[in-house]
């Protein structure tokens, strides 16, 4: 275990005799971003979604500088100061952007009129004050998105993962999610778990990089050396990244 | 930043759009002076307060359920056991413990306490029943029902099993019935904008963010379940002294289709669809029933089949829901959009 950062360890699950998760050992640290790559059905959204109490891992155990959280439900897991994103939004459709937010500072205990004064400074941070009082359901695809990034960074958590943030943006907007992620860490000093499918936007942006494929960690290290590694190629070979023509 | 008004001022207009509504059935009643008038007017009051209550939990968690008549039932036998004389009480209930035999509170404390009590019940229920969700829930709801139902049908020595309970002091006047209205107004309308009708809101749209979010949407629940329990408890308490007599099957089956009627013809998930429901339904019934007893139309008497009321309020139900799926009042609340409010989006409220 580790401290300042948020520790998978040996972390197992299985669906129905489907092994998705065999051992995985990740850490997320405190100010630096993390990146989760492998092919779709690799595991990555399971191990999210064991990270922040969403599923419980049939072995192993997750720890939080050097805290094991003891299958703790996932609101608690949020209380702790560990947010996610999901990779289907799945924002507050019928509530305006601000209350969006503001679910997360009554969740926490804030008032009600705290949690909207947390909501309308988190949503001036991102730059996207306009959107407050429009409806979240309403809202085209990236704003979506961006609005998600800010309801998990409400109250500023210590750990932030972000389950493919970037899925159907252009190249502009994923540029400024780049930019975004690196206030997050210098200005928030979040950890950063990034789970993308756009290599090139891992290998830019992240300090250190996991490989899952069928639920094993095949490879980990720096941008430069996953870049090379002769078993990531592997992996990938033949896959959507591959199809795709990106860089590896 | 643009300085925002509190949630309380942003949203006031709404119930007292509501509430003008109500106050207005009052003075219609208190100007027309007549008894069957207000009979009809103290009946649509009590559904006001029933599926407002309704509302509280069902509009705001988004689990239908079919057990809050369970908790009317509560509220109006507690009533009568308070407030029954208590020689008629030794006769009828002899049951009862020592201290209820005795008792003869006034109506407004029966009341009170009715509504405590469902809320008690739906505390110790409610811990057990808030762990399911979605259809589980539902179904357990009205498996909680069910069991009040044959509990009071069968209990002979406190409840008088199926007999009629009577002697239960009878409230002719109006305006007790439309305070109790306008409280259950207010109650549901401050718990709506309250840090935990927010976080209710947030988890019937999404649940799994909203745990995300750091929502204990379990706890949050079980809030809910209580107060709109103490609401629909205080609904039965008022109609037990609406007209004297209860049953248990008073509060089973008919009146949780009607009550949930209205609320979904109204439009569920906000209090002035409750409301809306309950006076629309309720102008329906009262024209059926007119056609019932027979209508005199140029000369012949027109008449419609005892019974047909039920069908007609199901095809109508059926027919708005086509044309509006989310109710009349599509889901959003009714504000007051001119002076001195600023113009809101009717959606931004609760
Ligand atoms: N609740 C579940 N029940 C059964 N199987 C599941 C469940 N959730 C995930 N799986 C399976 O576990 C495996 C890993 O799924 P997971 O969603 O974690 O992959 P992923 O790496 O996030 O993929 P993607 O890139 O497509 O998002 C897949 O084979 C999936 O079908
Ligand atoms: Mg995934």
């Amino acid at each position: 275990m580790i401290a300042n950062a948020l520790t998978s360890v040996d972390i197992s699950v299985s669906f129905e005799g489907l092994k998705a998760l065999s051992a995985v050992n990740i850490a997320i640290t405190r100010g630096a971003v993390t990146g989760l790559i492998g092919p779709n059905g690799a595991g990555k959204t399971t191990l999210v979604n064991v990270l922040t109490g969403f599923q419980t891992a049939t072995q192993g155990h997750v720890a939080m500088d050097r805290v094991v959280l003891d299958s703790a439900p996932a609101h608690r897991i949020r209380h702790l100061g560990i947010a996610r994103t999901f990779q289907s939004g799945r924002l507050f459709s019928d509530l305006p952007v601000l209350d969006n937010l503001a679910v997360t500072g009554v969740g926490l205990g804030l008032s009600r009129g705290d949690s909207e004064a947390r909501a309308a400074a988190m949503l001036d941070w991102m730059g996207i004050s306009p959107l407050a009082d429009r409806i979240a359901g309403s809202l085209p695809y990236t704003d979506e998105r961006r609005v998600a990034i800010a309801r998990a960074l409400m109250l500023e958590p210590k750990y932030l993962l972000l389950d493919e943030p970037a899925a159907g943006m252009s190249a502009a907007e994923g540029d400024d999610l780049v930019a975004l992620i690196r206030r997050i860490v210098a200005e928030i000093g979040c950890g950063v778990l990034l789970i993308e499918h756009n290599i090139g936007m891992v290998l830019r942006i992240c300090d250190h990089i996991y490989v899952l494929d069928s639920g094993e960690i095949i490879e980990d290290g720096t941008p430069a050396s996953i870049r090379t590694s002769e078993k990531v190629r592997h992996a990938y070979m033949g896959t959507q990244a591959d199809a795709e023509g990106e860089i590896l | 930043m643009t300085h925002r008004p509190s949630i309380f001022l942003r949203s006031l207009s709404t119930p007292l759009i509501l509430i003008l509504v109500l106050v207005a059935f009052l003075a219609l009643a208190t100007f027309m002076n007549s008894g069957p008038f207000n009979q009809v007017v103290i009946d649509g009051l009590v559904k006001v307060t029933l599926v407002v209550g309704l509302y509280v939990f069902i509009g705001n968690s988004g689990v239908l359920s079919f057990g809050h008549i369970g908790f009317t039932c509560l509220g109006a036998y507690a009533t009568a056991w308070l407030t029954i004389p208590p020689l008629m009480k030794k006769m009828a209930l002899p049951g009862l413990p020592e201290f209820i035999l005795e008792a003869k509170l006034p109506y407004g404390l029966g009341i009170g306490f009715g509504a405590l009590f469902a809320g008690a019940f739906a505390l110790v229920v409610g811990k057990i029943l808030m762990r399911l969700s979605g259809i589980a829930a539902s179904i357990a709801t009205f498996a909680m029902l069910a069991v009040i139902n044959t509990v009071y049908s069968n209990w002979e020595r406190v409840t008088g099993a199926t007999s009629s309970v009577v002697g239960i002091p009878i409230v002719r006047v109006v305006w007790p019935y439309c305070l109790a209205a306008v409280v259950s107004i207010v109650i549901a309308h401050l718990y709506a904008i309250s840090r935990s009708g927010l976080a209710l809101r947030a988890a019937r749209d999404e649940a799994i963010a909203a745990s995300a979010s750091g929502v204990d949407i379990g706890r949050e629940r079980l809030i809910a379940f209580v107060i709109s329990a103490v609401i629909t408890g205080m609904g039965g308490a008022l109609s037990a002294h609406s007209v004297g007599v209860v049953t248990p099957d008073t509060f089973y089956l008919n009146l949780t289709f009607i009550c949930l009627s209205m609320l979904v013809v109204g439009g569920m998930n906000s209090l002035s669809g409750a409301v809306m429901g309950v006076v629309v339904l309720s102008v329906i019934i009262q024209v059926l029933r007119q056609f019932e007893k027979g209508v005199s139309l140029g000369g012949t008497v027109v008449s419609i089949p005892n019974g047909l009321q039920e069908i007609a309020i199901g095809i109508v139900m059926v027919v708005i829901l086509i044309a509006r799926p989310t109710g009349l009042t599509r889901n959003q609340e009714i504000v007051w959009q001119g002076w001195p409010f600023k113009r809101v989006s009717a959606a931004t409220e609760p």
